[in-house]
């Protein structure tokens, strides 16, 4: 989700109102609501060891399913910048610094993990990787697809 | 007359020609019968083959991204098609024809040409004007595979467990038994 952030400037509202289109107003009323439940990421700075609730999760599944495939022209671009670095690497540049920047805004940069992310020479793996398991997950079953990604993590 | 169908994303364009099976009463716009294929790739040769080239290769591209989004050797074989990643950017695809003296056509795509074959490939799956055999096993991850086994083995392995360790525990006083026999034999002997 931090991936489709970077990409859409206006990210917590698009995800509150990717949530109201899919009709999840029972599961994320407002947008704190979506706040919570991403902060169940030990990661973040601002982590809350809420039990995530299945509910919650099937929701957070297919808003990024629908963001993706909102954002899916992007993502192309950006995978395809970073192929052609030489001609085209002003996409790749702008994308990887933003990415950084919410990474330190938001995650805790004393974690070794965090500490990879943030590291220019070790974090193109992880973005690539992250940038294709959204691309690959636009369709229709997109949604079962990520969520088997996500379990063979 | 063929019905002829075609799946488009981005640069990737599939092209499904074949023709509906009346003796099923299916409608005239259905494929079931595949006669042939066309998968083209902007600045790429185009690759076409009959239906049983079809399902294969499409399991090879979705095997492949499993692989490579899970960390594993991004690399895969088969008679018809080996796929191998170059770099994090570059992935080269080797189509063998099943014709003899025919070179094998090979290919490099990047990565958003890949999102938009699989993205091609999921559209035809998803299509229901188009029977194919689906290849939802291979979507899953082998290791969520493996997961389901794993799930199943949970499930079998305590109780067995537990009768082996009460057969087990139970047979040690057949040793200890005396039966009524014995006992009024030792009372005799007494």
């Amino acid at each position: 989700m931090v991936i489709l952030e970077t990409i859409d400037l206006n990210g917590i509202e698009s995800l509150y109102v990717l949530s109201n289109r899919l009709n999840l107003n029972d599961v994320f009323p407002n947008k704190v609501a979506i706040w919570k439940v991403r902060n169940n990421n030990p990661l973040r700075k601002s982590y809350l060891n809420n039990t995530i609730k299945l509910n919650e999760f099937d929701a957070l599944i297919k808003i990024t399913v629908e963001m993706s495939r909102y954002l899916y022209p992007y993502i192309r671009e950006i995978l395809q910048s970073k192929e052609d670095h030489e001609g085209n690497s002003v996409i790749w540049n702008d994308f990887n610094r933003r990415f950084i920047e919410l990474i330190k805004e938001r995650f805790n940069i004393d974690s070794i993990r965090v500490k990879k992310l943030l590291n220019q020479a070790e974090n193109d793996a992880i973005i690539i990787k992250s940038l294709l398991t959204l691309s690959f997950c636009i369709s229709n079953q997109g949604g079962q697809k990520l969520k088997n990604y996500l379990f063979a993590f | 007359m063929q019905n002829n169908l075609l799946f488009h994303q981005s640069s990737v364009s599939l092209e499904i020609i074949g023709l509906p099976d009346y003796s099923n009463n299916e409608n005239k716009d259905q494929i079931s019968i595949i006669s042939q294929w066309k998968l083209s790739i902007i600045d790429k040769p185009l690759i076409e083959g009959k239906f049983e080239h079809l399902v294969p290769i499409m399991d090879a591209f979705y095997i492949y991204s499993n692989l490579l989004i899970k960390n594993e050797i991004p690399l895969y074989e088969s008679k018809l098609i080996d796929i191998k990643a170059d770099n994090l950017h570059t992935h080269n695809i080797v189509l063998k024809s099943s014709k003899q003296n025919v070179k094998p056509l090979i290919l490099k795509i990047g990565n958003s040409l890949l999102s938009d074959t699989i993205n091609c490939f999921d559209q035809l799956n998803e299509s229901q004007k188009v029977r194919i055999q689906k290849t939802e096993l291979s979507n899953m991850p082998r290791k969520l595979r493996f997961g389901l086994n794993k799930k199943v083995k949970f499930l079998i392995m305590p109780p067995f467990f537990a009768i082996c360790s009460i057969i087990l525990f139970s047979s040690t006083f057949i040793y200890f038994y005396n039966s009524p026999a014995e006992k009024e034999k030792n009372e005799l002997i007494n």
